[in-house]
């Protein structure tokens, strides 16, 4: 193999994933009527808004050689409070700010709160107290749902502050600002993992966390850091998903979790730690939207389409283990 | 300190001797097995229930299976090894869960069913709206909205389902296609919304609205649906009036979409009148009487019970809500709850 063929396949393979979504884009663009449209794939960048920005979360946490199954109750809860302080029917207290736009500063700053109070715990108990981050974030998953539900009582909040809902509503480039604001998590954080010190901190307690602590990194803060921000990033996640729905349901956000690890997964982040960067996060998050944009536009008898989406899931996956294969036959 | 702790163990007693009285005033304990309260018909079917059966005399308590039927067979097995009054069932999975029904029964424990209809077993009482009917109800509605558009039953509807692994959506679509089969002119476009999850339907909408602009009506199977619906169908720049829309279930969030002119109409189902129903008839189905088959009036709806296979059943017909008569105080999405004291069926 010449070193240019060499260079190419591991472009290809570096960037694998977005070569499948392409290809994934391409083909239900030829098979499905009505799919190809700009209007559906502005769609499909906004329905991956809110899985998008849980993602990076999760990847962080899993890059860092830990695990944190609590973002989607922590979306929900997040969700929640922006609905019932900020919402005017149902619920919602309906508390307004002067002036208006404050509102979204100051649901932005619940939001995160929340999330980042959540992350802390979790993060203390795992990395101070040498706990099981699958355990504690597993307990966390299901008392902060508990939670959305003792506080919204099982109703919903409706009629979100238009301040706030103009992020769903007002568009740049035909894109909604919700999906602005995802791409722009991915930037930063994308950024911050690769250029600063602690990203690449990060990856390399996940790689091995002995060595990096014997390295001097301090591995213990480094890694509630992670928890925090993991916890934040899904308040934001929430907050998009209110600003999306217009309010909140006490099942808001049910099933994010398992399509965040798929989302991870699909992306080239290694289920070990120490492997994976956002952008292929990213494009994980997209290819998913893009399948469940195909699901809903497919008219599949309703039973089957859990079936059909789940083995497109397993596809993306097994092409991603083949990837890894081929890698180790080039290394 | 003799006298303090004299004190202490009189005042205990005191307690415990009143406590003693409320119970002796009861007529017994009722355990309402909820299959969920992740949405607003289900946690409005505990307090309605409680506050109706204390009316009646019993005391309810209530446990959630949050969905899940291997929670629910084991909450069924505890409640029996407690010997309560009665055991009201709405049921995760219809088929599951009957051997624990046969189960209670055999140990003497009448079993209610509530709101889910289970017909492979014998119970003592079952109170449904009758989801198939609710689906026949809307689509009524939908036939005369398609006939108001374009002077004839024509067009293309946007169904969105709840999870497709609920039975309780299906009988829904099974109700609601079975009626509108009689107008081939008519295209029904079905899509789930996973796990009931409103985001889900909000997808659905706007890639559905991009892929058929020529959707006249959708038709969510619940209220919360709707919320989410709307949402996209405004960030599209739609205004309320352009699509016509429906859901079913009759939950507040519903009732205030008619209001701003988003929903046209959201098919109730009679909460109240459901629970109601079964205080009325908890006397005789702790007594083990005979219930015999006829109308009975359930908060000035006519319910009518008949003598099933599986039992006697209640049906209480589940109403449409327009923009005439949304502020109804009847409909549980108003949340009044009804001023009527419940009284026993004699």
């Amino acid at each position: 193999m010449t070193p240019r063929t060499r260079k190419t396949l591991e472009f290809v393979l570096d960037n694998l994933v977005w070569f499948m979504l392409i290809v994934v884009l391409a083909l239900f663009s030829a098979l499905i009527p009505n799919y190809f449209q700009i209007g559906i794939f502005t769609n499909i960048i906004e329905a991956s808004s809110v899985l998008g920005v849980m993602s990076i979360g999760l990847a962080l946490v899993i890059i860092a050689g830990h695990m944190d199954l609590s973002v989607e109750s922590v979306a929900a809860l997040s969700a929640m409070a922006v609905g019932i302080l900020f919402c005017s029917a149902g619920i919602g207290l309906g508390i307004t700010l002067s002036p208006e736009w404050l509102m979204i500063p100051a649901s932005l700053l619940v939001a995160c709160a929340i999330g980042a109070l959540i992350g802390l715990f979790n993060g203390f108990l795992v990395v101070k107290l040498k706990m099981s981050a699958f355990i504690i974030t597993l307990a966390s998953f299901i008392w902060v749902r508990g939670l959305v539900l003792a506080v919204s009582g099982g109703r919903s909040a409706q009629d979100l502050a238009p301040a706030i809902r103009w992020f769903a509503i007002e568009r740049f480039l035909g894109i909604p600002l919700s999906a602005w604001i995802a791409i722009a998590c991915f930037l930063i954080f994308s950024v911050m993992m690769s250029k600063t010190p602690f990203g690449r901190h990060l990856v390399m307690i996940g790689g091995n966390e002995t060595a990096a602590y014997r390295a001097g990194i301090r591995v213990t803060r480094n890694l509630i850091i992670a928890f925090v921000m993991a916890g934040a990033i899904a308040g934001l996640a929430g907050w998009l998903l209110a600003v999306r729905t217009s309010g909140a349901t006490a099942n808001l956000g049910i099933g994010l979790l398992f399509n965040a690890f798929a989302a991870v997964v699909i992306g080239g982040v290694s289920l070990k730690g120490g492997v994976g960067a956002l952008p292929g996060v990213y494009a994980g998050v997209l290819l998913l939207s893009s399948i469940n944009t195909a699901i809903n536009l497919m008219g599949l008898p309703a039973n089957y389409t859990q079936v059909i989406h789940g083995f497109l899931v397993l596809a993306a996956v097994l092409l991603d283990t083949f990837k890894q294969r081929l890698r180790q036959r080039l290394a | 300190m003799k006298r303090i702790m004299l004190t202490l163990l009189s005042v205990l007693v005191l307690g415990l001797s009143m406590l003693t009285t409320a119970a002796a005033q009861s007529k017994g304990v009722v355990y309402y097995l909820v299959p969920t309260l992740l949405d607003e018909f289900q946690t409005g079917s505990v307090s309605a229930l409680e506050m109706f059966l204390k009316q009646t005399g019993y005391e309810m308590k209530t446990l959630n299976a949050d969905n899940k039927t291997d929670a629910q067979q084991s909450q069924m097995n505890d409640v029996i090894a407690l010997k309560p009054a009665a055991i009201i069932l709405a049921a995760v999975d219809f088929n599951a869960l009957k051997p624990s029904i046969d189960a209670a029964r055999a140990a003497g424990i009448p079993v209610v069913e509530f709101d889910r209809q289970i017909t492979s077993t014998k119970s003592d009482f079952t109170s449904v709206a009758g989801t198939i009917e609710i689906g026949h109800v809307a689509a009524d509605q939908a036939q005369a909205m398609l006939k108001a558009k374009h002077s004839d039953v024509k067009g293309k509807i946007l169904q969105v389902l709840g999870d497709p692994g609920d039975p309780y959506t299906l009988d829904i679509q099974k109700g609601f296609e079975e009626k509108m089969k009689a107008f081939p002119e008519v295209t029904i476009i079905s899509v789930p919304a996973m796990q009931w999850e409103a985001s889900n339907a909000g997808t659905i909408v706007s890639d559905q609205m991009l892929a058929n602009p020529d959707i006249d009506l959708i038709f969510l199977h619940a209220a919360h649906l709707s919320v989410a619906a709307v949402a996209s169908l405004e960030a599209a720049g739609k205004k309320p009036g352009d699509v016509m829309m429906m859901s079913s279930n009759g939950a507040p969030v519903g009732l205030d979409l008619i209001r701003k002119g988003w929903l046209n109409t959201e098919v109730e189902q009679p909460l109240y009148a459901q629970a109601a129903a079964v205080a009325m008839f908890m006397d005789k189905i702790a007594g083990k009487q005979e219930i015999k088959a006829g109308d009975y009036d359930v908060l000035g709806l006519k319910g009518v019970v008949t003598i099933e296979a599986w039992g006697p059943n209640i049906k209480i017909p589940g109403a449409a809500i327009t923009k005439e008569n949304v502020d109804d105080p009847a409909f549980w999405g108003n949340m009044k709850s009804p001023t009527v004291a419940i009284k026993s069926v004699e």
